[in-house]
C-alpha cells in the first residue's frame, strides 16, 4: 500500500457505508443513504461528505487510494425485483422444463399453504428451447449437435427482442463442444448479446443447477456490465489508480470486466465480507474459530470460519433461485432493530421476520409506528439512549416504545410491561441463537468452540446474551461493528474459483492421473487470470477442494485439502479427511465402503496488500469514562436495576470494567450483562469475557 | 369402531412461561430439523435422500408425538400409532442404548418399505423421549425389486416384515439381527448405509434433546410441551368451530388400476359438531391385490384431506388431533385391512383417493376454503444390471411420479409438484445424478401441454419422463393410478379435454408406440423407450370465467393448446400466429 489511503464502498438496503483507511491503519466511517434506483448517486453523495470533512476534493481522495472497493446490490435488488435482461434459454431438447419443475419440490414450510405462489420463471417457457445433441454420462456423443436448431432459436431470440442467452446442455461439463459449438452460432447470429454458457460458468455435475445457474446470469449479467461499465468509467475520469474492485459473494474481490460476464458471483455479496473481518479482528488475539454476528435495521446474517476457513455454500437456493457457485454461507433471519413482536394464532409470542423497516420504522422513532419492534424493546429494556446514537442524532421516544409492548403484547399475554420486554428481548436473541446452530451444529461444529465477532449497529445490545445462551463465553465487539463488512471488503484479497468436475471412485488407481491433471490445468488457468489482473507469482494462493461421498450417496461433502498430487501413497490422506469431516457432520463414518469424487475445484487467491493496525493509547482507567446510571433490566423478573454508562471515546486501552455495564460508541451501543466484564483492547476492540460460566449454560 | 388416539389432557394446568415456551418450541424445531438434514445428507436410497420420503418425529414418554417434521404427508398420521404399538409391545423392556427397528403394517406401519427406527432417549436413568425415524428403503426383499408386487395375493409374498425387534440392545448392536434383515435385502451395501443414516438422525435428535433438558430441566420442558400439545388442539379447534354443524359426505373413486376387480368407492362422512370433528370411512372389502390400507396408513389420508381443509403452517403436533376422531371402518377393508392383506402400493393407492374423499368432504362443508385434488401417483420402478460396476441396480424413479398441484381459491396450482400423497415434499433428483447412478439415459424430463385441469384458476401441470437402457435389458414395474379419471376439480371446475388429463406409460418399440394403462411389469433393451406420464392436477371454480388473456398466455407457454383452449376454457383462437381471438364465437362458448 503505496499510497494515503484505501477506500471502500458497500451499499446496503438502508445505508450505502463508506471506509476511509489510511495507511497507518487509521479508519474512518461515513454513511449515505442508499439510491437503490442508480447506486452511483449515493455514491457520489458520499464522497462528497468525505471531501467536506477532509477539506478536499472526490478526485483528491480517489486519486490518492491504492484501490478502490465496491460491494454492491445491483444484482440482488434486480433478481428481487425481476428487473434482469429479456433472457432466453437454449437447451437440450426434452430438458426445456428442468427450471420450471425445481425438482418437484415446493419450498418446506409452505406444505399445505393455499396462497404461496411458484417462483417467477426468469426464461419463461415459450423462449426455453430445445435443440437436439445429447452426451452421455461417461461423455460420449450420442447424438450430434443439430446447429439447425441452434439458429431457430437465434432467429426466435431475435424476433423476441432477447438481450441476453444462457445455453445449458446435459453433461456439457464432461463434453463442452456442443456448448462452445452453439455459443460461436449465438456470437455469429446474435453480435452484441450477452452470453453465458453453463459448462464455462459452472462446470459441476448436475444438470438442474447448473442451467439454473446459468439462467440466473444471464439474467443479471447485462444490469452488472452497465453498472461496472458506469462506476468504472467514473472513478477512471476522478484519477483512479487501478481499476475498481468489486466484492463477491465468494467473499473475495474481482475486476470489472469479470462480474459483468460473472453477475451471478456477486449475488449476495453484502454479507460476504464479514468472515474477512471477523478474523482481522480476532487476529491480535490468535482465534482462529470465529463466528460473526451482524445485526442490522431488518436482518440478522451469521457466518462462521473454522481454523481460519469459512463455510461455504454450494448448489443452494438463493431468493428461489437454485444457485451452483460458491458463496460464503450466510444464514440470514428476519431479526433486526424493526423486527415486529407480534402473537400468533397458537397464542405464542413471535418476534420478525416482519420488520417495521425504516419508514415508519420502530414506534419509539414516532413516525407513526404502533407496532412493538426490536429497537423498542432494547429501549424500554433501558439499554439505549433515550438520546439516540451519539453519531446518529435521533431522539428515541420511550413513552411510545412502552405503549406499543403494552398494547401488542403484554396487556394480551397478561404480563407486566417489563416482564414481556424482557421476554420479546429473549425470543429474538433464541432465534439469533437457533440460526447460530444451523451454520455450527448443522455443520458439524459446536459452537462452544468459537469466538463470537459483532458487527453491525443492533448487535451489541443482544450479544452477551447470545454468548449466554449458547455457552459462548468470548465476544469482540470493534469499535467499528457498525461498518465492519465494508472494513471486511478492504482487507479482502481477489479470489477466483475454478471447477470442474470427475466423477470417479477412490478405489480406482486409474483415476488418480485425471484427478491430478485436472488441478493442475484449473491451476493454470487461475494463475494466468491473477496474471492479467496484475499479480505475480508471490502474491498468488491457493487451495482445493473436493467434493466427495459413498459410493451410493446423492449429496457430496466438500473436503478441502492441501496442494498435493494425489496417488496410491497419498489417497489415504484424502479418503481420511473425508471420513473425518462425515463423521464430524453426520456422528458416524464408513471407513470401508467406497469413497467416489464428484466434483474438484481449486481456488485461486490474489494477495492485496493490507492497511496497518491502528493503536489506541491506553485509557486511564474506565472510571474516567463513566458519564452517567440508567436503569435497566436484565434478568426475566423485570425488575430495573441501576447500570453505569461509559462513553466509549473515552475508553482506552486496557481500560476494564464489569457488568452490568452499558457502552455507548458512536454507532453502537454495548449492553454488558451482569457475569460479563469488558476490556478495550489497544486493536480497537472490546473483549467480553463471561467471568464464570453460567448456570444457564450447557456443560462442555 | 369408533377410535382417536391419546385424548389426555396436559399433565398440568398451571400457567406456563409465555418467553420459555417460545424458545423451546424453537428448540424442539431445530432438533428435528437437523435430524432431517442429517438423513437427507447421508442415506443411499434416492427414494429417501431425493424423495425426502421420509420423517423425523419427537415423542413423549407418554408416547405422545410432539413434533413431526412436515417432510411428508404419506407420513402424517402412521408414525403416532406406530410409535404406541412399539411402546406397548416392549412396555417396561426398553433401556437405555436400545434401538428398535420395524416396518409390519400389522403392527400400526404404513407400507412395509418405510422403515422406522425407534430411539428410547434416556435422561438420568429415565425414559423421556423417543427420537424416531422413517424413511423408504431401496428394497425390502421380496420377490420384486423396490418392494411393489402387483402379483401378490398376501402381504407375505411383497417383503420382509419387520415387528417390532430390537437391533441395539443397551448400547450393543444385534449383528445377528441385523444380518438377518440386511441379508433379505437387495443392494445391501445401499441398505447398511441407509440403516447408518436413520440410527445416525436419531443419535442427533437424542444430542439436542439432552442439551435442552440440561438447560432448562426436564419438569418445565414437559410443561412447555404439555402447553403446546395444548395449543395446536386450541388451534384446530378454532377451525373446526368456523365450520357449520352438520354432516357432510364425499365419495371418490378408485379406478381399477388393472386388478380386474372393478372401480371401488370410498366415501368419506364428516360430521362437525361444535369444535368435534368426526370422520368415518367407508370402503369396500379387502383384495387380494396391493391396494390394501392398513390402518396406521389409512390415519395419514385422513390427515391429509384434513390438512387440505386446515391449512396450517407447521409446527405440527399430536394435539391437532385431539378434536378429531376417524372411524376407519370395519376391519378387512380397503382402508382398514388385516392380514394377510398385500398392501405395497396404499401410500399412495387408495391413500390418494381416501384423501380425496375426505377433501370433498370438507369442500362440501366450505367451498370456498378447500383447493382442488392433485395429481395421483403413476410411477415407475425400474432394475437391471449395471455392467459398469457390475451391480444389480434397482430404485423407485421420484421423476415418474411428479404430478401437478391443484388449483387453489387464491392461484393456478404449481407445476410438476405432486403427486397429491407427497404434497410438494418430494425432490425428483437431478438428471445428471440418475445417469451417473444408473446405465439409463433420460431423454425427457418437461411439463405436458394440456394436462393441467381447467378452472377459473387452473391445476399445476403433469411431466412426461422418458428413459431408455443404455447397455442391458431393464426391468420397468409400473405402480399407481389416475389414469382414467382426472385430478378432481373444485367449487365448480372441471375439464372437457380429459384423455391429455390422466397418468399413462407410452412404450416405442420397433417403430411404434402402445399405450399402457394397467400396472404392468416390462422389459425394455437399448433401443426402446417407455415415457411416464403424470396427471395434472385439478382446476378450482368455472373454467369458462378465466379471464382469456390468462388462457392466451397459457397457450403462449405451451401448456394450453389451441384445441384446449377452446375445448376447455371455450376460447376460441382465429389466428394460430398472433393468437388472435374469435370474440364472438368465444362468445357462444362461454355463454356470456
Amino acid at each position: 500500500m503505496d499510497s494515503k489511503y484505501r477506500l471502500g464502498i458497500d451499499a446496503g438496503g438502508t445505508f450505502t457505508d463508506f471506509v476511509l483507511a489510511e495507511k497507518s491503519g487509521q479508519t474512518r466511517l461515513y454513511k449515505a443513504l442508499s439510491t437503490p434506483s442508480d447506486p452511483t448517486i449515493a455514491m457520489e453523495n458520499g464522497l462528497a461528505l468525505i471531501a467536506e470533512d477532509l477539506g478536499t476534493d472526490i478526485r483528491d481522495i480517489i486519486s490518492n487510494s491504492d484501490l478502490c472497493i465496491n460491494g454492491t446490490t445491483v444484482g440482488l435488488n434486480a433478481l428481487i425485483q425481476f428487473r434482469g435482461a429479456r433472457t432466453g434459454l437454449i437447451c437440450t431438447a426434452g430438458h426445456e422444463d428442468s427450471i420450471e419443475i425445481r425438482n418437484g419440490h415446493k419450498e418446506d414450510g409452505y406444505r399445505y399453504d393455499a396462497t404461496y405462489p411458484p417462483a417467477v420463471m426468469l426464461v419463461p417457457r415459450n423462449l426455453r428451447r430445445g435443440v437436439r445433441e445429447r452426451v452421455l454420462s461417461n461423455g460420449d456423443i450420442r447424438v450430434p449437435l443439430e446447429e439447425e436448431d441452434v439458429r431457430e432459436a437465434c432467429r426466435l431470440f431475435l424476433r423476441e427482442g432477447i438481450e441476453s442467452v444462457a445455453i445449458s446442455f446435459v453433461w456439457s461439463v464432461l463434453q463442452p463442444e456442443h456448448e462452445r459449438r452453439a455459443a460461436s452460432i449465438v456470437r455469429e447470429m446474435m453480435p452484441g448479446v450477452a452470453l453465458t454458457v453453463g459448462s464455462d460458468l459452472y462446470p459441476q455435475v448436475r444438470e438442474y443447477t447448473r442451467t439454473s445457474t446459468a439462467v440466473t446470469n444471464a439474467y443479471l449479467s447485462p444490469i452488472l456490465k452497465r453498472y461496472v461499465t458506469a462506476v468504472d468509467a467514473y472513478f477512471r475520469t476522478h484519477g483512479a489508480r487501478a481499476p475498481v474492485r468489486y466484492f463477491q459473494s465468494n467473499g473475495g474481490l474481482a475486476v470489472g470486466g469479470f462480474v459483468a460476464d460473472h453477475a451471478v458471483y456477486a449475488i449476495n455479496s453484502g454479507p460476504a465480507s464479514a468472515p474477512r473481518a471477523g478474523l482481522h479482528v480476532t487476529e491480535p488475539f490468535g482465534y482462529r474459530n470465529v463466528i460473526t454476528v451482524d445485526m442490522g435495521g431488518t436482518s440478522f446474517d451469521i457466518t462462521l470460519t473454522y481454523d481460519g476457513v469459512t463455510n461455504l455454500n454450494k448448489n443452494i437456493d438463493f431468493l428461489r433461485y437454485r444457485i451452483g457457485v460458491p458463496m460464503i454461507q450466510v444464514e440470514t433471519l428476519g431479526a433486526g432493530g424493526g423486527s415486529i413482536g407480534w402473537i400468533d394464532d397458537m397464542g405464542l409470542l413471535q418476534m420478525g421476520p416482519q420488520s417495521a423497516g425504516s419508514d415508519p420504522g420502530p414506534a419509539c422513532y414516532g413516525r407513526g409506528g404502533t407496532e412493538p419492534t426490536t429497537t423498542d424493546v432494547n429501549l424500554a429494556l433501558g439499554y439505549l439512549n433515550t438520546q439516540g446514537l451519539v453519531g446518529g442524532r435521533l431522539p428515541l421516544d420511550v413513552a411510545r416504545a412502552r405503549a406499543a409492548i403494552e398494547t401488542r403484547i403484554a396487556g394480551p399475554l397478561g404480563i407486566s410491561l417489563e416482564q414481556a420486554a424482557y421476554g420479546m428481548f429473549t425470543i429474538v436473541n433464541a432465534n439469533m441463537v437457533n440460526g447460530i446452530r444451523r451454520v455450527s451444529i448443522e455443520r458439524g461444529y459446536d459452537p462452544r468452540d468459537f469466538v463470537l465477532a459483532c458487527a453491525g449497529g443492533a448487535t451489541a445490545a443482544h450479544i452477551t446474551a447470545i454468548g449466554r445462551e449458547m455457552g459462548i463465553d468470548r465476544i469482540l465487539i470493534p469499535k467499528l461493528a457498525s461498518g465492519l463488512c465494508a472494513f471486511g471488503q478492504i482487507i479482502s484479497d481477489m479470489k477466483y474459483n475454478h471447477m470442474a468436475t470427475c466423477p470417479a471412485r477412490l478405489d480406482n488407481g486409474d483415476a488418480y492421473a485425471r484427478i491430478n491433471g485436472l488441478f493442475q490445468e484449473l491451476e493454470a488457468n487461475g494463475r494466468e487470470q491473477l496474471r492479467k489482473d496484475g499479480f505475480d507469482d508471490s502474491r498468488i494462493r491457493m487451495s482445493r477442494s473436493l467434493d466427495m461421498r459413498y459410493v451410493g450417496q446423492v449429496h457430496e461433502c466438500t473436503v478441502e485439502v492441501d496442494v498435493f498430487d494425489i496417488d496410491a501413497s497419498t489417497v489415504d490422506r484424502l479418503k481420511d479427511a473425508f471420513h473425518r469431516r462425515h463423521e464430524q457432520l453426520y456422528t458416524y463414518s464408513e471407513p470401508n465402503n467406497t469413497v467416489e469424487v464428484v466434483n474438484i475445484e481449486s481456488t485461486l487467491y490474489g494477495v492485496v496488500d493490507k492497511p496497518g493496525r491502528n493503536r489506541l493509547a491506553a485509557g486511564r482507567g474506565a472510571g474516567h469514562a463513566q458519564k452517567g446510571v440508567r436503569d435497566a433490566i436484565f434478568s426475566r423478573d423485570g425488575v430495573y436495576r441501576p447500570a453505569p454508562v461509559y462513553d466509549g471515546n473515552l475508553l482506552g486501552a486496557g481500560d476494564r470494567l464489569e457488568g452490568p455495564a452499558i457502552i455507548e460508541e458512536e454507532t453502537t451501543t454495548i449492553v454488558v450483562e451482569p457475569g460479563w466484564t469488558a476490556e478495550l483492547h489497544e486493536s480497537g476492540s472490546y473483549v467480553l469475557i463471561a467471568s464464570a460460566r453460567h448456570s444457564a449454560s450447557a456443560p462442555h | 369402531m369408533q377410535q382417536s388416539f391419546d385424548k389426555q389432557p396436559p399433565a398440568q394446568g398451571g400457567a406456563v412461561d409465555p418467553i420459555t415456551l417460545s424458545v423451546v418450541r424453537g428448540i424442539l424445531e431445530t432438533t428435528q430439523r437437523e435430524m432431517t438434514l442429517s438423513l437427507e445428507k447421508t442415506a443411499r436410497s434416492s427414494v429417501f435422500n431425493l424423495a425426502h420420503d421420509y420423517s423425523t418425529a419427537l415423542f413423549n414418554a407418554r408416547p405422545e408425538m410432539i413434533l413431526q417434521g412436515q417432510d411428508i404427508p404419506i407420513h402424517l398420521g402412521s408414525l403416532i400409532p406406530a410409535m404406541k404399538v412399539i411402546a406397548a409391545y416392549f412396555g417396561d423392556d426398553i433401556h437405555e442404548g436400545d434401538l428398535i427397528i420395524h416396518n409390519d403394517p400389522a403392527y400400526g406401519g404404513s407400507h412395509a418399505i418405510d422403515t422406522c427406527i425407534y430411539k428410547p432417549v434416556f435422561y438420568k436413568g429415565k425414559l423421556v423421549y423417543w427420537t424416531v425415524c422413517k424413511g423408504h428403503l431401496t428394497d425390502i426383499g421380496g420377490p420384486v425389486p423396490a418392494g411393489y408386487n402387483p402379483d401378490a395375493k398376501e402381504i407375505y409374498a411383497e417383503c420382509l416384515r419387520i415387528p417390532p425387534v430390537k437391533i441395539w440392545d443397551r448400547g450393543k448392536p444385534r449383528t445377528d439381527v441385523i444380518n438377518l434383515i440386511l441379508t433379505n435385502l437387495r443392494a445391501r451395501r445401499d441398505q447398511e448405509g441407509d440403516f447408518n443414516a436413520l440410527i445416525g438422525a436419531c443419535q442427533v435428535g437424542e444430542r439436542s434433546l439432552i442439551r435442552m433438558l440440561d438447560k432448562y430441566g426436564e419438569e418445565q420442558i414437559d410443561a412447555c410441551i404439555d402447553e403446546l400439545l395444548a395449543m395446536a388442539e386450541r388451534q384446530m379447534r378454532s377451525l373446526i368451530r368456523a365450520v357449520p354443524d352438520g354432516t357432510y359426505t364425499g365419495t371418490a373413486v378408485l379406478e381399477d388400476a388393472g386388478h380386474g376387480f372393478g372401480d371401488f368407492d370410498i366415501t368419506a362422512t364428516v360430521t362437525i359438531d361444535g369444535d368435534n370433528c368426526r370422520i368415518a370411512i367407508d370402503s369396500p372389502p379387502q383384495v387380494p391385490y396391493f391396494i390394501n390400507s392398513y390402518e396406521g396408513n389409512s390415519y395419514s389420508g385422513v390427515y391429509l384431506g384434513l390438512m387440505m381443509f386446515a391449512q396450517l403452517p407447521p409446527p405440527y403436533n399430536e394435539g391437532l388431533y385431539r378434536c378429531v376422531s376417524v372411524d376407519m371402518g370395519p376391519k378387512g377393508t380397503l382402508c382398514n385391512a388385516r392380514e394377510p392383506a398385500p398392501h405395497m402400493n396404499c401410500t399412495t393407492t387408495p391413500m390418494e383417493t381416501l384423501t380425496d374423499a375426505v377433501r370433498l368432504a370438507f369442500e362440501k362443508a366450505m367451498p370456498s376454503k378447500v383447493a382442488a385434488s392433485w395429481g395421483h401417483a403413476n410411477g415407475l420402478n425400474i432394475a437391471g444390471w449395471d455392467k459398469r460396476h457390475n451391480e444389480e441396480y434397482v430404485t423407485m424413479v421420484l421423476a415418474t411420479i411428479i404430478s401437478g398441484a391443484g388449483a387453489t381459491p387464491h392461484q393456478d396450482g404449481w407445476h410438476a409438484c405432486g403427486p397429491e400423497c407427497c404434497f410438494g415434499a418430494l425432490t425428483s433428483g437431478d438428471v445428471e445424478l440418475l445417469e451417473h447412478s444408473y446405465p439409463i439415459i433420460v431423454h425427457r424430463y418437461s411439463l405436458l401441454t394440456d394436462s393441467c385441469g381447467a378452472g377459473l384458476h387452473r391445476g399445476g401441470s403433469g411431466t412426461a419422463w422418458e428413459v431408455e437402457p443404455l447397455d442391458g435389458e431393464m426391468t420397468f414395474i409400473m405402480f399407481g393410478e389416475g389414469r382414467r379419471i382426472p385430478a378432481l376439480g373444485a367449487d365448480g371446475a372441471t375439464s372437457a379435454m380429459t384423455e391429455t388429463k390422466v397418468g399413462r406409460l407410452e412404450l416405442k418399440r420397433g417403430g411404434k408406440v402402445e399405450t399402457l394403462r394397467r400396472n404392468t411389469i416390462g422389459v425394455i433393451g437399448p433401443g426402446e423407450t417407455v415415457t411416464n406420464i403424470n396427471p395434472g392436477g385439478g382446476g378450482h371454480g368455472d373454467p369458462r370465467k378465466r379471464p382469456v388473456t390468462r388462457v392466451l398466455e397459457d397457450v403462449r407457454l405451451g401448456l394450453v393448446s389451441v384445441e384446449g383452449a377452446q375445448r376447455d376454457y371455450g376460447v376460441v383462437i382465429s389466428d394460430l400466429e398472433t393468437l388472435a381471438v374469435d370474440i364472438e364465437a368465444t362468445q357462444r362458448l362461454r355463454g356470456a
